[in-house]
């Protein structure tokens, strides 16, 4: 880890250390009944015991790998539709006609319409993370795309290359921190599209996810067990945007030179 | 060095402010006659609408202020009750207990509605609950709703276990829940109130399998009114008048039925021929008296939806027996 990361981390530290007390201060100063505002200490029992009980981690476990077939799926379709736009004029039109009506649409507006195309089975649910994700992942890919100067693959041609290998080792690279960042906005929009849905959703069944998990605690008067949600949610959140994705861009664009 | 520290203190000293301003905003001058009071959508709220149109709280208390919200479901008047926004809410008894084992500071004021609840199917081969396979999705409003724990009594009534039906359940709302049932999806079954059952049963291929009277085997009462302890020991004035209006708004409804279509149409937005005709067939009776308190407390205490019990009724009720 270099000197800059290790800063950025003592200050993060710090800073959560700070609001962390800011809280517990305001709880114990009794300014709020504790139905409203519980101190951490009752937050972490609750905490505590989902984990223990296991409920919070198979709950957890079930969004996590919905939102992840979601990535995958729209990652492989974007990759799919971009390239197909890029190299032919008509598509690439059509393409720019359906993210200007498809992107600024929220997943939860389409809901009422969802749940009668596609029930209310885990498919509604990652039909919304895919529909939060593709958009700007497209919109990103065709902006990297473009911007990859022409002369690489005219080289790419020169060598003899195909078509799908002019796709695959020169403009996906090259464009790879365009990618990345559509993919982190992709990630963030589907994260927030997945527990609203679920929330909303509730469950089929005794799955449905972290933001079933947290509903449940608002219906049956749980708060402290409602911040136990929120926070595994925070946590998931920081971990993917500092450390995954922080790693990946480590690892490639970082690596290559080209950030 | 110092300066370094001392933004990020005030920095969390502005954070701090800003939390406390969050309580002050409620209070608003408490010697000012004022209440307010939400309802939910639906047939069985119907007295409040005559009480509000026909300002009878107003009539009692001249320069009381009143104010109405409408909200979606209970846990949300529960939440707001909780933060002081407001003083009276209407909702059924579970959630109602559900808030009361938790430490709520609140009580049943008075009754209000009784109500037709049935549980609707889009399934021939579905004749009762024993006729679900565990592919049958039922929606429902939520978790600990009155829907819910008929249901669960239903089961236990059945099966001799509550939670037999519990991982088929789909939260959805009731307008909601309609289109996904009218839709065929893989829900094949609705638990709701009127108008949403009345709709649905006007549709061809939809019958009723269940009824909330049936289940509990007794008259019980839909809808409650709730009340903080806060209104209730520091307004007494008012929490009379507004009994005493609800009563004259329900005594208006029995003398005056063609006002009342009249009022009600417009404000849930009616046909005033469709809404006579809902009227007239639905069951839906009303009343100040509270029916079903204990039955639904025991209940939900075996199935372990709540850990205390209440020893007597007037651990539930104000002014109770």
């Amino acid at each position: 880890m270099n000197n800059e990361s290790y800063h950025k981390l003592k200050t993060r530290l710090f800073w959560m250390i700070a609001i962390l007390a800011v809280w517990e201060l305001t709880a114990q100063s009794g300014v709020f009944p504790t139905a409203i505002f519980p101190s951490l200490l009752i937050i972490a029992r609750a905490l505590g015991d989902s984990v223990v009980s296991g409920e919070i981690i198979i709950q957890t476990g079930f969004s996590l790998a919905l939102i992840l077939q979601g990535l995958l799926i729209s990652l492989l379709a974007a990759i799919m539709i971009s390239s197909l736009a890029i190299s032919n004029k008509m598509v690439d039109g059509l393409v720019d006609t359906l993210v200007a009506i498809a992107h600024p649409l929220p997943g939860i507006a389409l809901l009422p319409l969802i749940i009668i195309w596609f029930g209310t089975d885990t498919l509604s649910i990652l039909v919304i993370i895919v529909h939060s994700v593709i958009w700007p992942l497209i919109l990103n890919m065709m902006t990297g795309f473009r911007s990859i100067p022409t002369i690489y693959k005219e080289v790419g041609l020169n060598l003899g290359l195909n078509r799908f290998r002019i796709i695959k080792d020169i403009l996906i690279p090259a464009s790879l921190p365009y990618v990345l960042s559509g993919l982190r906005i992709g990630w963030a929009r589907a994260w927030r599209a997945l527990i609203s849905a679920e929330m909303i959703f509730g469950a089929v069944g005794a799955k449905g996810g972290l933001g079933w998990y947290i509903f449940k605690q608002r219906v049956f008067m749980d708060t402290p067990g409602l911040f136990a949600g929120l926070f595994v949610i925070v946590l998931i959140g920081i971990i993917v945007e500092d450390f995954f994705f922080a790693v990946i861009e480590e690892r490639t664009i970082k690596k290559w030179g080209m950030s | 060095m110092k300066s370094k520290i001392l933004l990020p203190i005030l920095a969390i000293t502005l954070l701090s402010l800003t939390l406390v301003g969050c309580n002050t905003s409620s209070k608003v001058q408490e010697n000012k006659l004022q209440i307010k009071i939400a309802e939910q959508y639906g047939l069985a709220y119907a007295p409040l609408q005559i009480m509000k149109e026909k300002q009878l709280l107003e009539s009692k208390l001249p320069g009381i202020e009143v104010s109405w919200r409408q909200l979606g479901n209970t846990t949300a008047i529960r939440e707001a009750m909780l933060a002081g926004e407001l003083d009276v809410g209407f909702m059924a008894i579970p959630p109602f207990l559900i808030g009361w084992d938790k430490g709520m500071e609140w009580k049943i004021a008075c009754g209000l509605s009784t109500s037709p609840i049935g549980l609707v199917v889009n399934k021939e081969s579905i004749q009762s609950i024993a006729d679900f396979t565990p592919e049958d999705r039922i929606a429902l409003p939520q978790p600990g709703s009155i829907q819910h724990i008929l249901l669960a009594m239903a089961a236990d009534k059945l099966w001799g276990d509550p939670k037999r039906l519990d991982n088929q359940l789909v939260t959805l709302d009731h307008p909601d829940g309609m289109n996904a049932l009218l839709a065929g999806s893989e829900i094949s079954a609705h638990f709701t109130t009127p108008p949403y059952l009345f709709m649905e049963l006007e549709e061809p291929g939809i019958h009723q399998i269940l009824d909330g009277k049936e289940v509990m085997g007794e008259d019980f009462t839909f809808a409650v009114g709730v009340t903080t302890e806060k209104f209730y020991e520091k307004q007494p004035a008012v929490y009379e008048a507004f009994l005493e209006a609800l009563a004259e708004a329900i005594k208006f409804m029995e003398g005056n039925p063609t006002e009342t279509v009249n009022i009600l149409a417009k404000a849930y937005q009616m046909d005033e021929a469709e809404l006579a005709n809902y009227l007239e067939r639905s069951d839906t009776t009303y009343g100040l008296e509270v029916q079903g308190v204990m039955e639904f407390a025991d209940f939900m205490q075996k199935y372990g939806l709540i850990k205390g019990q209440p020893a007597n009724l007037k651990e539930v009720i104000w002014d109770g027996k």
